[in-house]
């Protein structure tokens, strides 16, 4: 879409994204890790580590949750995203594999030259698992 | 800027990846691959041990089309700036591809630990990271804070094109510290 067409109060929605056990796999394979000569029991593979942490069990990484935000960002308005966008969020709620998950943004700003957006990620349990703020440049290169 | 110096001699036109990747290995400090001995250089990572105006990096990397590809596949994104064939020219890294380059930096100057959990982030984009980029990235713990008995901790790191120096990207994580495996 473009940007230029948006306006305040207009809210974009995301198709639903199903993150579960293949989805984190295959993000994991997307991402540069540190070596380690064990791999480490963590609490988004072991549920022991997930319930000494407090969690009912397995949680998957914050990052990809944030990660599918900003393609969903860049897919709604575009490559100027990646020059002059800004993106931040606070991960509110453990989302759990099985979790299909819901972006939204709305904007309720277009004066100057960006947009202000509002952000949020809903999971099918329609509680918000990330909440933030985004800026985006009006003039994409 | 040693790294900047360091690493036209190494680009993508000079020398074969395989020996590009062990190169930038070799200077990230981690030998062919391995990590580091724990006894050497490197502290527990532990609240202690974190402290505000630490400098952590760099850590030198070049841009993986291949990982590009595999993070779109991950995230399930059809986007085509990420593929071969970008409308943009250059094919286009994902905009938070690189997010876990906090991690690398942490591994450089730690050890051990149980984790943490995301807490928040923040991202400023300002220009396109590109396959085949050669990238510089640093950071620095900003912020420290016990509050009601968890520890959290701020990393800010930005990524530049080791050659020329142009600004890709800053990022910041606030993280809790996981203490023997708990929050708090």
């Amino acid at each position: 879409m473009s940007a230029a067409a948006t306006n305040s109060g207009r809210e974009l929605v995301s198709k639903p994204f199903l993150l579960d056990a293949a989805a984190a796999e295959a993000y994991q394979q997307g991402v540069e890790s540190p070596p380690r000569r064990t791999p480490r029991v963590n609490i988004h593979t072991d549920d022991e580590a997930a319930r000494t942490a407090g969690f009912p069990a397995p949680i998957a990484g914050g990052e990809q949750t944030y990660a599918v935000m900003a393609n969903f960002m860049l897919d709604s308005f575009g490559s100027g995203f990646l020059r002059g966008g800004r993106l931040q969020a606070a991960l509110v709620k453990p989302v759990f594999y099985g979790d299909t998950l819901t972006m939204h943004a709305r904007i309720v700003d277009d004066d100057g030259p960006q947009l202000q957006l509002e952000v949020w990620t809903e999971s099918q349990r329609g509680e918000r698992v990330l909440v933030g703020t985004a800026r985006v440049p009006k003039q994409s290169p | 800027m040693r790294g900047a110096n360091f690493l036209p001699s190494v680009s993508p036109l000079n020398v074969s990846g395989q020996n590009l990747a062990r190169l930038i290995n070799l200077f990230n400090g981690r030998g062919d691959g391995q990590s580091m001995s724990d006894s050497e250089k490197r502290l527990l990572m532990c609240p202690e041990n974190i402290h505000a105006g630490m400098k952590l990096g760099p850590v030198f990397y070049v841009v993986r089309p291949e990982q590009i590809e595999a993070f779109a596949r991950g995230t399930r994104s059809t986007n085509p700036l990420f593929t071969g064939n970008s409308p943009a020219g250059d094919q286009i890294a994902p905009p938070t591809m690189r997010l876990q380059d906090y991690a690398l930096l942490i591994a450089a100057h730690f050890y051990g630990g149980s984790g943490g959990v995301h807490a928040k982030h923040w991202n400023e984009f300002h220009a396109p990271m590109r396959a085949n980029q050669p990238v510089k990235t640093e950071g620095r713990i900003t912020w420290v804070e016990r509050k009601r008995g968890k520890f959290y901790f701020e990393l800010e790191y930005e990524s530049r094109d080791a050659v020329t120096d142009e600004l890709l990207m800053r990022q910041a994580i606030t993280s809790v510290l996981l203490q023997e495996g708990k929050i708090a």
